[in-house]
């Protein structure tokens, strides 16, 4: 027999807020994109993120000493780790055990991790700068110009590494580092091992931080950034923007979670992931991969698409992403005139953040019933109509939700969630 | 769960310090050659450790056709474009038109993905005295931008190029567990064959640190072997004498079909993929418990989900890195699992020829656990010549031995405590 899947904790941390105060700006229509403030980008043509407002690590984290030894992304991870703990209340369950090494022991930790980042090799500039291209002199100037512990502060499984060592939780474990659809594939991966009985219950963290130089200069440079606003499927969409940020869940089986009552937001029905094959950055013309996924996701749950009241887009805001997601819900869903709504104008493209930051608030919105609007989109675009997007609120008909992800590399991964309140 | 699809492999490749090929590198293996020398790809003289086991004489032309694919593609890339490729011609299969959407694809892919080579152009034209220069990176006219060098660095290029280049459109990820990373994308694979996500898949793993930045990282913090004088002496797994591991590089991948559709197309299977183990030790980042906790779990649940006992393991491929730590910490856990069967089984050590590839270890060592199988013949650990008084098991020490090989075992244990142990079968001996 397999085993049911439920969502018994969730956690965010956006430049919107949290969990909560992210829900609310949505649903207020509050962008909090703003300038890059980590350098001076008054210079840049593409400055606009979103930023985590006034960044404080030791607000976010209280263990001073872990600070030393890891870098922000994971700052931003062992956040929502700390928070879901605590929304959970698994721990104040394990205490209440006998034995808690068979709990930790079938407890896994599943991570969507950016991997690692331009940023975290700018410690060895001042050393090459020194060197002139001298490995003899980098490697006699290495002791005195770069701190010991570098490596530890980069490892990209930082975040599943320190949730073990601080909750003690020691199932199985992945540290996926798929660009954008990182955090639904470790939503995924926990789902079946859950549903296969390798543990009974996991967290799954993504994080990431894509506000760095060098990414904003190559994401502009390509032409994948706006220089105002992220206008999903809107006639004037020119680009994404970037965000930083962490999802994070506690997810159970259904034993798991009977045995000690907990509050169940969303069942997790399916999971589906497949690739474009078209290298980097190109894309379906048709979205023929991105429907493949989402119809794999409603045949692995055993319903039909009728069945599903609302689709949570990638919604980027770039021409060619929106377009083709847009035809590709048309494959799935025809006429069927399903809700469609996006979270990134809101607070950004959190890339292997956003599937996990996005299923938080996909949750809110069925357990509220609500499909919130896309604020900063008027009209749908020539090119994505007849989506029914709107900008405004609507009434949510029917308790599942379809989530999508798509990322550089041709991965897109999409999952379905029920309401369980 | 009766309901999980038997896993086979069919198809190996590599690229490793000991050969270009599963072929050059198994003979090598087996002739006692070492994969380790003094660095050649730069002058590595000043650092602490000069000594690292790289892949000689590459030229990427003889395996890579496609000028997309060497445009996008740093060295270790590379690897993993010409390991693939002798996978897929080994298994005598690839993706077709009308099976792309059920061929997978996952890697572990390692953490230094812009080269060496990038960061001097980036430091001279960006960061000339050393920070960045900001402004000068946001000014449109900077002439530093180029496409290819996006495409190139990013954590998931190398499962981009793959994708590509072998039409790969089903299940595909990219991992990243440190030293475990091989192994865990093995797992992963197996584990969306068995129920179903896919029908085939390419896995494995590919990585090189081999480099200014990676050297330096590993001599920061004290780890490797500064047996500077004697290169093929330094990788000295369960020996008293071992003050460190060695750095390796290069890339392995297998493919995994379900066994059904293998049998059906009449494949030859070296090995049934029949378990694995996966856990988190949940200790210290850099430090495995002395007792073997978290190892000694994963190695339990690699028998338990293969329907195996400890009577039935006939080889240990050990992650054996060549410190203390590890190799204490590894025969501790082994002495917990086997109990009084643990001085029995042969436990060897690859790492001591052909260093440590860190995300594409546990792949490689996967595959040459699979080859003990085909081949009837174990595998040795290399320098053993001291004894660590602690690590008392039966280490193959003597040179490769002639043993039928049934059931082998491949440890990869990752900085950050992710565990993993994966477990193959002789396809003679699984007729379930």
């Amino acid at each position: 027999m397999t085993q049911q899947v439920f969502v018994t904790g969730y956690a965010a941390l956006t430049a919107a807020g949290d969990a909560s105060t992210t829900w609310d700006a949505i649903n207020k229509q509050q962008s909090h994109i703003a300038p890059v403030t980590y350098w001076d980008g008054s210079a840049w043509e593409n400055s606009l993120v979103g930023e985590i407002k006034d960044y404080n690590p030791r607000t976010l984290l209280s263990n001073r000493k872990l600070l030393k030894v890891i870098s922000r992304y994971d700052v931003l991870g062992l956040n929502v780790v700390k928070q879901v703990v605590d929304h959970s209340e698994i721990l104040t369950y394990r205490d209440s055990l006998s034995d808690a090494n068979a709990f930790n022991e079938k407890t896994g930790v599943f991570v969507g991790s950016p991997g690692n980042n331009y940023c975290q090799q700018y410690p060895y500039m001042p050393l090459l700068a020194k060197a002139q291209r001298d490995t003899t002199r980098f490697a006699d100037h290495l002791f005195e110009e770069v701190h010991p512990m570098i490596l530890l502060k980069i490892l990209p499984n930082n975040v599943l590494a320190y949730t073990g060592v601080e909750y003690g939780f020691k199932g199985v474990n992945q540290n996926i580092t798929h660009h954008a659809v990182s955090a639904c594939q470790a939503i995924m991966e926990a789902y079946y091992a859950i549903q296969t009985g390798q543990i009974d219950r996991a967290v799954v963290v993504a994080y990431d931080s894509p506000i760095e130089a060098l990414k904003l200069f190559y994401y502009g440079g390509v032409g994948l950034l706006s220089d105002s606003a992220i206008r999903p499927f809107s006639a004037d969409r020119n680009g994404t923007i970037l965000g930083e940020g962490a999802g994070a869940f506690i997810i159970e089986s259904k034993r798991s979670a009977e045995e000690r009552k907990a509050q169940c937001y969303a069942e997790i029905l399916s999971g589906a992931t497949h690739s474009e094959a078209k290298g980097m950055f190109a894309l379906d013309e048709d979205g023929a991969t991105l429907a493949r996924t989402m119809q794999t996701a409603i045949e692995k749950a055993k319903i039909n698409a009728n069945d599903v009241g609302m689709v949570t887009a990638h919604a980027n805001g770039t021409p060619q992403s929106d377009a083709t997601e847009a035809q590709a819900i048309r494959t799935v869903f025809g006429d069927v005139k399903i809700p469609v709504t996006g979270f990134k104008w809101c607070f950004g493209h959190t890339i292997a953040a956003a599937g996990a930051i996005e299923a938080v608030m996909t949750i809110q919105s069925l357990n509220e019933q609500v499909v919130p609007g896309i604020a900063t989109t008027e009209q749908c675009a020539d090119d994505c109509v007849p989506l029914n997007i709107s900008q405004d609120q609507q009434q949510l008909e029917k308790p599942v939700a379809l989530i999508n992800s798509r990322g550089i590399a041709g991965g897109n991964a999409s999952l379905l969630l029920k309401c369980s309140l | 769960m009766t309901d999980l699809r038997r896993v086979a492999v069919t198809g190996i490749g590599m690229v490793t310090p000991l050969g270009h090929s599963t072929e050059a590198t198994w003979d090598a293996l087996m002739q006692q050659k070492s994969g380790i020398a003094k660095i050649a790809s730069f002058d590595a003289s000043h650092f602490p450790t000069q000594i690292a086991a790289e892949v000689k004489n590459f030229n990427p032309l003889e395996h890579i056709s496609e000028k997309r694919h060497m445009k996008y593609s740093g060295s270790f890339t590379r690897f993993a474009l010409a390991a693939a490729e002798q996978a897929f011609q080994d298994a005598g299969t690839r993706p077709t038109e009308s099976t792309n959407t059920r061929w997978g694809l996952v890697a572990g892919s390692g953490m230094m993905t812009a080269e060496y080579d990038y960061w001097l152009r980036f430091q001279e034209t960006m960061a000339k005295n050393g920070e960045v220069d900001y402004a000068h990176l946001g000014d449109p006219n900077n002439h530093f931008f180029a496409a290819a060098d996006f495409a190139g660095t990013q954590p998931n290029t190398g499962v981009a190029l793959l994708s590509s280049a072998y039409d790969i459109r089903g299940y595909t990820s990219s991992v990243h567990t440190a030293c475990a990373s091989g192994g865990q994308a093995l797992a992963l694979a197996m584990r969306a064959i068995q129920r179903g996500d896919a029908d085939s898949i390419l896995a494995g793993g590919f990585d090189s640190m081999i480099n200014p930045f990676g050297l330096a990282d590993f001599c920061l913090l004290g780890a490797l072997s500064t047996r500077n004088d004697e290169p093929e002496k330094a990788s000295r797994p369960f020996d008293l004498e071992r003050n460190g591991f060695v750095l390796g590089e290069g890339a392995a991948f297998i493919i995994l079909e379900a066994w059904d559709k293998a049998v059906a197309r009449k494949a030859r299977i070296y090995a049934e993929f029949a378990g694995e183990g996966n856990t988190l030790s949940a200790y210290r980042i850099t430090d495995s418990h002395p007792s073997g906790d978290g190892a000694r779990q994963a190695i339990q649940m690699a028998l338990d989900t293969a329907g195996e006992t400890i009577d039935s393991v006939d080889y240990i491929n050990a992650h054996g890195t060549s410190t203390k730590m590890n190799d204490f910490s590894e025969t501790n856990a082994i002495k917990a699992v086997f109990k009084e069967k643990a001085k029995d089984i042969p436990c060897s050590s690859t790492k001591s020829q052909t260093g440590h590839l860190i995300a594409a270890a546990g792949a490689l060592e996967a595959a040459l656990s699979v080859m003990s199988i085909h081949t009837g013949k174990i595998p040795m650990t290399a320098n053993r010549t001291t004894p660590d008084p602690d690590c008392d098991l039966d280490y193959v020490v003597e040179g490769p031995r002639n043993r039928e090989v049934n059931v082998a075992i491949s440890n990869s244990f990752g900085f950050g405590g992710s565990n993993s142990c994966l477990l193959f079968k002789s396809p003679d001996g699984g007729a379930a």
